[in-house]
């Protein structure tokens, strides 16, 4: 019979099979983190744009451990309680080292006032990760740190968080489908006394990714990222929160080429903003970021170069 | 200084309720104020000493690098 289908029918008949092949309910891939749920659609639609002058040089010692050093000059928003936004220009330094090992990662970055931002990431056995995350400063009670426990099984993944003001956090997200996966979290603040639970969905295939999550903070995030072919993304969000009615939507897109990738956005805020960065040669990477912010008339253009 | 005045006031009015009492009181305030105490402690020793420890463990992997290259801008 198939012989006697013309071309297009018997290619339609193929695809259709694919896809309803027996799902494998015992056997399902492992699901992609909580945290990185939204991780395409952030990946273009919220790119680092950032404004000044940013140069980073990281030195390779061996395989395992690097230092890096980092310039940024610009100004920084102080948050004002006026509708303007104040800025101060501001130059800092940035010394970090990093030791990446396929069971231990350290991360610490100092800065000129004594700033200190550390990162570790321990593999304890096969299917259990700790991390930590602590950002350290001279001034009393505004340092901060975070532990997580990861817990990977073979279709879900638990991670348990604990943070340095009484903060305690759970996720967990299960692989329902080869494409679906389901998860929630639960967290409780010690400090301002308030805990909130969350739902969160992710669809994807090949060429798509949707997610949705929903939080009893009132926060609802939806986005759908389509990969129209390699080099191409295009992806759209819609955000809302139920109790203080806030909207946004926004557009983006990701062109990843030989030698550049650009990422864009634009806003329902009026806010556009574009991120290029050029590989010039081997090691040497030139950025330019861009973000015009049509209703509160800022407007913020960076360039910087990244050695190594 | 504050807090601390106040600290001692309430235990000397609780003190005369019942000595089981405040003896858990007092328990229960050593606890707190140890566990605070390490965590000054362990927030000064990460603040000075998480990345010369990333040095040291870095340094001491293999191919071992030398400390010229460690300290050279190139």
């Amino acid at each position: 019979m198939a012989d006697l289908l013309p071309p297009l029918m018997a290619a339609q008949v193929d695809a259709k099979t694919k896809v309803d092949e027996k799902v494998d309910y015992s056997n399902l891939p492992s699901p992609v983190p909580y945290e990185e749920l939204h991780r395409e659609a952030f990946m273009s639609l919220k790119a680092d744009n950032f404004e000044g002058l940013r140069f980073d040089f990281t030195k390779a010692l061996n395989q395992k451990f690097s230092l890096s050093h980092s310039v940024m000059m610009g100004p920084t928003e102080v948050p004002s309680q006026s509708a303007e936004t104040i800025k101060i220009p501001t130059a800092h330094y940035e010394f970090g080292a990093n030791y990446f090992e396929p069971k231990l990662m350290l991360i610490g970055r100092v800065m000129t006032d004594g700033r200190l931002n550390a990162r570790l990431k321990a593999d304890l056995t096969d299917k259990l990760i700790v991390k930590a995350n602590a950002q350290i400063t001279n001034e009393p009670h505004l340092s901060h740190a975070m532990f997580n426990f990861d817990y990977m099984g073979s279709d879900y993944r638990a991670q348990l968080q604990l943070g340095n003001s009484a903060l305690i956090g759970a996720t967990y997200i299960q692989s329902v489908t080869n494409r679906l996966s389901l998860g929630g979290e639960v967290f409780w603040a010690g400090v301002p006394r308030k805990s909130g639970i969350g739902y969160a969905a992710r669809y994807e295939s090949d060429k798509m990714v949707a997610t949705a999550q929903v939080a009893s903070t009132g926060a609802v995030v939806m986005n759908y990222v389509q990969k129209i072919s390699e080099k191409v993304s295009l992806a759209t969000d819609f955000m809302f929160n139920y109790f203080s009615r806030d909207v946004t939507a926004s557009v983006g897109y990701d062109y990843i080429l030989r030698q550049a990738r650009v990422r864009g956005k634009i806003d329902s805020n009026g806010v556009a903003s574009a991120l290029l960065e050029e590989r010039l040669s081997m090691g040497l990477n030139f950025l330019l970021s861009a973000e015009l912010d049509h209703k509160k008339k800022d407007y913020k253009f960076g360039f910087g170069l990244t050695v190594g | 200084m504050e807090s601390t005045i106040s600290l001692k006031t309430k235990g000397k009015g609780k003190g005369s309720k019942g000595a089981s009492s405040s003896d858990d009181k007092s328990k229960f305030d050593f606890v707190k104020e140890w566990s605070n105490w390490s965590l000054k402690k362990a927030k000064v020793a990460t603040h000075y000493g998480f990345i010369p420890l990333i040095i040291i463990i870095g340094m001491n992997s293999d191919p071992k690098p030398n400390l010229f290259q460690l300290l050279s801008p190139v």
